[in-house]
């Protein structure tokens, strides 16, 4: 079934996280969301994964197959805590030629 | 709430084509396609991304096994790769092989070959003909 993702050492990839956010612009700074404020969120988020053995390390993947789709939501769920309404959508590329995306079914302005 | 759950492979495939319509005279075809119309055809380097919608099985954490979907698609992409379309590929024998034609056939195949997996529909189908110029295709 999981062909070469089953090496019982695992495999790695560089993953990366496109969030996308959406809102009103403040008067005051003239931004949706404060980069560095983005910056902060995320980073903690994904230290949590970063350089990590998915399914030995992170209880979430020892439940849920560490795989895009599951990895692109346990992002979500925990973006989503800390964003709120202003995340839209969530973007998970595996390689440079595949990618998973996962966002709230019509909350999100640009289907397809 | 629902949420939606994609997932997107890409694959690269190289073919020639040439704009050419059989009811039109040479002088037409020249002022519609321009270059495009040359007798002997002209190639690109498509990228193709497609894109499929499901939900995520409980036991294997997928949509659809991305060899399987690579499977699908390099299977498709056989009559494309390394082809001139008009002359070796059977549905371009009367249709214009332009990106817009190229990735309706696309969808069509690619469909037929899913329809195998219920648990997972074909969502778009994206293709570049060169990096800046692209179709997206898919069904209402």
């Amino acid at each position: 079934m999981f062909d070469t993702c089953s090496n019982p050492n695992g495999h790695g990839h560089d993953y990366y996280v496109h969030v996308k956010v959406s809102g009103d612009i403040n008067p005051e700074t003239g931004m949706i969301c404060d980069i560095e404020e983005l910056d902060g969120i995320m980073g903690p988020i994904i230290d949590e994964l970063d350089y990590k053995r998915l399914d030995l390390e992170l209880p979430y993947f020892e439940e849920n197959q560490a795989t895009g789709e599951n990895i692109a939501k346990f992002l979500w769920q925990k973006i989503k805590l800390k964003l709120g309404d202003k995340l839209i959508h969530l973007k998970l590329s595996e390689t440079s030629k595949s990618y998973f995306e996962y966002y709230e079914e019509g909350n999100y302005p640009y289907e397809r | 709430m629902g949420f939606k759950k994609l997932l997107t492979k890409k694959m690269e495939f190289s073919a020639s084509h040439r704009y050419w319509n059989p009811k039109w005279s040479e002088e037409k075809n020249i002022e519609v396609f321009g270059k495009s119309a040359g007798p002997y055809g002209h190639g690109h380097n498509y990228n193709l991304e497609v894109t499929v919608q499901g939900e995520v099985d409980a036991e294997t954490g997928m949509i659809i096994n991305l060899y399987e979907l690579k499977s699908v698609m390099a299977e498709v992409l056989e009559d494309f790769d390394h082809k001139h379309l008009n002359e070796d590929n059977p549905h371009f024998k009367h249709l214009v092989p332009t990106t817009e034609n190229i990735a309706r056939v696309l969808w069509d195949l690619i469909e037929e070959k899913l329809h195998e997996n219920p648990e997972c529909a074909l969502y778009r189908v994206r293709l570049y003909e060169t990096h800046d110029l692209y179709v997206d295709y898919w069904r209402e």
